[in-house]
């Protein structure tokens, strides 16, 4: 936990102060899962926006403070899912135009090892978004989770409320699917 | 397999490394509050609405009760004879129970 239990209990009886720390504390992780769910930075601070609203509306029906965590990250995968549907782009596009703006500002910088260092950076995010290019929404965002944010198999049993067994399989398949892309690319 | 396996897991650990945690713009946090602040208006307001349609009903209502449904009771007599009228006339009757009923004068 980021913060203190106390700090979030005050947030949910309505201290907006006390959700303004709640916020600061969380923002920078959560917009860092944001970007890597949705793959466009230029959108990033608009759906951490819109996460932080809809847990301000929704801090009352939290349970316990103990919670918090998985129902962030509840709120998180939301509005990430629904910026993907209202998009209704292929992530993989997307990357290559980040890719490309990326290499242009590398470009531009002076530096050549920067330059490199970002290439390089830019490359394997274009190539781990087209991989995942080959699941649903769904299970890219849930793969996401598991392999990049390093979330555990109970950790996303909260935060998607369903049991561990379910999930296990579903990542199995969406894991199997993209690596057999990714075996095919190896080739 | 396994190989492939541990590629992509290692493929992993580099797009987590790949993709850092980027800074909020300066601007985030007047932006939440705005469209929290929005959010709160636009609930208060239809709640306001909601209230004052409720409020409108039950004056309406009120006053339909009180010109239209109480009256109109209040001027039909629930017995046509006195209660005095009633004993006199099971006293004098067997059909007692008709003079309720307006049959007997």
């Amino acid at each position: 936990m980021l913060v203190e239990f106390e700090l979030i209990e005050r947030a949910r009886r309505g201290d907006d102060a006390a959700f303004n720390q709640v916020v600061q504390a969380y923002r920078k992780r959560i917009l860092g899962t944001i970007a890597r769910l949705i793959g466009r930075p230029e959108d990033v601070d608009d759906v951490g926006q819109e996460v932080f609203l809809r847990l301000y509306f929704s801090l009352d029906q939290l349970r316990a403070p103990e919670v918090f965590e998985p129902w962030l990250y509840r709120l998180t995968v939301n509005a990430a899912y629904d910026y993907l549907r209202r998009q209704k782009r292929r992530p993989e596009t997307r990357m290559s135009d980040l890719s490309e703006q990326q290499v242009m500002m590398a470009d531009a910088a002076a530096g050549g090892k920067f330059q490199t260092e970002e290439t390089r950076r830019a490359k394997i995010r274009e190539r781990v978004q087209s991989l995942l290019g080959h699941v649903s929404e769904e299970d890219r965002i849930l793969l996401t989770l598991k392999e990049v944010e390093g979330l555990s198999l109970k950790e996303l049993e909260q935060v998607y409320k369903v049991n561990e067994n379910a999930l296990k399989v579903r990542l199995f398949r969406a894991r199997q699917r993209v690596l057999k892309a990714f075996e095919s690319e190896e080739k | 397999m396994n190989n492939m396996d541990d590629k992509l897991q290692s493929l992993w650990t580099e797009y987590r490394e790949a993709c850092p945690d980027p800074d909020a713009s300066p601007d985030f946090m007047p932006e939440m509050w705005r469209r929290i602040d929005a959010r709160r208006q636009s609930a208060t307001s239809w709640f306001r609405r909601w209230a004052e349609v409720c409020v409108v009903a039950a004056i309406t209502a009120a006053l339909v009760m009180s010109t239209v449904v109480i009256p109109s009771y209040l001027r039909q007599p629930v017995y046509e004879a006195s209660y005095v009228d009633v004993l006199n006339a099971a006293e004098t009757s067997a059909d007692g129970m008709a003079v309720l009923v307006g049959d007997i004068e």
